[in-house]
């Protein structure tokens, strides 16, 4: 009976019981909620529930090859959110991630769009609520900005779905062109989820003032949605290759001159998508298998790097780089698991990011696509800057900041170490690993060349950087904002319409001015006229005024006629 | 010594790393996705090179998307 239920619902529908819990108690019931919904997993590939609804097939519940390895590290995510974030005593933090998380799970499990709609928004309307557990008047502003792109997107995806209903009388949620406007619309909906280039704005907005354990939910769920959305509906789209290179290549600038450790996490997060992507545009079963693979390594080693950014933000209070420094004395497992998530991002050998991203660069190599194939080796060694050595190095090496806090609570120390287990894990053994992405890969990511290239690469790139700082040419980090895409809704857009919108209220008070004016002018004008013996005075003209009447029947008669 | 004393312990090891991979390339066919990666040292100069290159647009991008930290709360 379980096992029929759609994946996810369970802890969507259960989540809100959980205000009935208290602490501890509610946690345990969260896991169990976690454990359910796996079980429904076990049900196998195929179609499980369809719904009919007015003449509509609403295919709630449908797994493949595609959907089971996201529906995995999904309930995976999930697990170790509830473990990192059991020292958080806020219910309403941990019903909505809870019921994003089931949110996210059914939403893999939808085999037509109108019910991929309803979970896609489910998704934005829960985790709207991690945003708000910032606790501050930038989160709350953040949320709203947050609520309103991801409503839109939802809104997109309706249309989409409606005009594809029109059409064809069925909305599967499977493959489109983007030739169509239904295919576009669809395509422009996962675009904002995914974080294309202009469409990213909210990402960097809003994940940065979460609370540190909501940053942590947040980074695993809706924009791999997206990714898995994007695999199945607009796999081969030929523009994709070029979205997603632009998506790996601009981030990493932006992440370089970034204060905000998270935020850095954030443009760190937009160019790993930029992978996915690109593999996603490619469409071949290599490809594929390395997006989903991808998709799978890094929930895990940024849902890490999040998770010791928030242990540090839980303990300092602060995330910026410029106020940190030489905390390895003070936090050594949250460094050290930091660390692991750096590299494993950076993909070094032996880690999960080496094994995942192989797949990726290696598909673009077979497809000859050779300036993509630089660009993204360009946003590799991009990625060891920003995040496999910015993070780590001014968290907690650089400079001593003379801040002395305690080590991460336990609960944190154990979330973040399972996560670096796997990291690990995946990395020493990618052939177990392979087992769960959708085609059979008969791929050998450790072979001398590839791992010899790779040290180089990567190595070299850390020498640059230690020239950098041991030559002091690398600026110190300063307190800043960084513009964004988010810049064109929250500065150009208010910028140009209050001119606007001021002129058109001035104009109004002018305008109003003049129509009185022109009312007393003419009341004067018929008080002159009707009183003071004038024309129209009725005691001396009313002879006059007949004859004016007279004059007026003939003209009307003449227009009459004339017209007529 | 006076070397690694005045560079680092830490980053004499990365440096020697980098010498022990530039050698591990005489040992081994190394070949690439592209021709370009199979020329001599390719992923160590591509990599030195990226990074110094990241680094310098990051510094120079500052000056144009950089503001005050309450630029938005104004």
């Amino acid at each position: 009976m379980i096992s029929s239920m759609p994946p996810g619902l369970i802890m969507f529908l259960g989540s809100f019981l959980i205000p009935l819990f208290p602490h501890f108690f509610r946690q345990i019931y969260m896991i169990l909620l976690i454990v359910i919904s796996a079980f429904s997993l076990t049900s196998g590939h195929g179609t499980h529930l369809v719904i009919n609804s007015m003449g509509i097939d609403f295919i709630i519940f449908h797994s493949d090859n595609l959907s089971f390895p996201f529906a995995v590290i999904f309930h995976i995510a999930a697990f170790l959110t509830v473990i990192y974030g059991i020292h958080n005593r806020d219910w309403k933090e941990n019903v909505a991630i809870t019921s994003y998380a089931g949110a996210a799970i059914a939403a893999l499990h939808a085999g037509d769009l109108f019910t991929l709609f309803v979970w896609w928004e489910a998704t934005a309307l829960t985790s709207v609520f991690l945003i708000l557990g910032g606790k501050s008047l930038r989160a709350y502003r953040s949320a709203i900005r947050y609520i309103i792109i991801q409503v839109g997107s939802g809104m997109l995806l309706l249309s989409g779905a409606i005009i594809l209903f029109h059409t064809n009388n069925e909305a599967l949620f499977q493959n489109f062109s983007i030739d169509s406007t239904s295919g576009l619309l669809i395509f422009l909906a996962f675009g904002i989820k995914a974080a294309f280039p202009f469409l990213n704005g909210w990402l960097q907005d809003s994940y940065p003032e979460a609370s540190e354990v909501g940053t942590v939910a947040l980074s695993a769920f809706t924009t791999k949605l997206a990714i898995y959305a994007l695999a199945r509906s607009f796999a081969g789209v030929e523009i994709l290759i070029l979205i997603g290179a632009l998506m790996t290549f601009f981030p990493i600038f932006f992440a370089v001159i970034e204060n905000d450790l998270r935020r850095v996490l954030t443009y760190s997060l937009n160019n790993q998508l930029g992978f996915m992507v690109v593999a996603v545009g490619i469409g071949s079963e290599l490809a594929i298998n390395g997006a989903v693979a991808h998709a799978f390594a890094h929930i895990l080693y940024k849902g890490l790097l999040f998770m010791s950014m928030g242990a540090v933000l839980y303990r300092v209070g602060t995330c910026k780089a410029s106020e940190l420094g030489g905390l390895f004395k003070h936090m050594p497992v949250t460094a050290i698991c930091s660390i692991v998530g750096a590299i494993s991002i950076s993909a070094f050998p032996l880690f999960s990011g080496f094994v995942a991203k192989s797949l990726i660069m290696s598909s673009l190599g077979y497809e000859g696509l050779t300036f993509i194939y630089f660009m993204l080796l360009f946003a590799s060694a991009g990625v060891l800057h920003h995040s496999g050595i910015k993070i780590p190095f001014f968290a907690f090496f650089a400079h001593e900041s003379g801040l002395k806090p305690k080590e991460a609570p336990l609960n944190m120390i154990i979330a973040m170490i399972i996560s670096a287990l796997l990291c690990i894990l995946i990395g020493v053994f990618p052939s177990l690993f392979y087992q769960i992405l959708p085609y059979e890969v008969n791929y050998q990511p450790y072979d001398f060349s590839h791992v010899v290239s790779q040290l180089q690469l990567l190595t070299f790139a850390a020498f640059a950087f230690i020239c950098l700082w041991h030559f002091k040419i690398y600026p110190p980090e300063l307190n800043s904002t960084v513009l964004n895409s988010d810049w064109f809704y929250r500065k150009m857009i208010p910028g140009v319409f209050k001119p606007v919108i001021l002129g058109i209220q001035n104009l109004n008070v002018v305008l109003t001015n003049l129509m009185l004016m022109i009312f007393d002018n003419f009341k004067k004008f018929v008080n002159n006229l009707m009183f003071n013996n004038k024309v129209f005075d009725r005691e001396t003209g009313f002879d006059t005024l007949i004859v004016v009447q007279i004059f007026g029947l003939i003209l009307f008669i003449l227009m009459f006629m004339h017209f007529n | 010594m006076g070397f690694i004393k005045n560079f680092g312990k830490a980053n004499s090891i990365v440096l020697f790393i980098c010498i022990i991979l530039l050698l591990l390339e005489f040992t081994g066919d190394r070949h690439g996705e592209t021709e370009l990666e199979e020329l001599l040292f390719f992923p160590a100069i591509f990599g030195f090179v990226s990074c110094i290159i990241i680094f310098k647009v990051g510094v120079a991008l500052r000056s144009i998307f950089m503001r005050d930290e309450d630029y938005y709360d104004k």
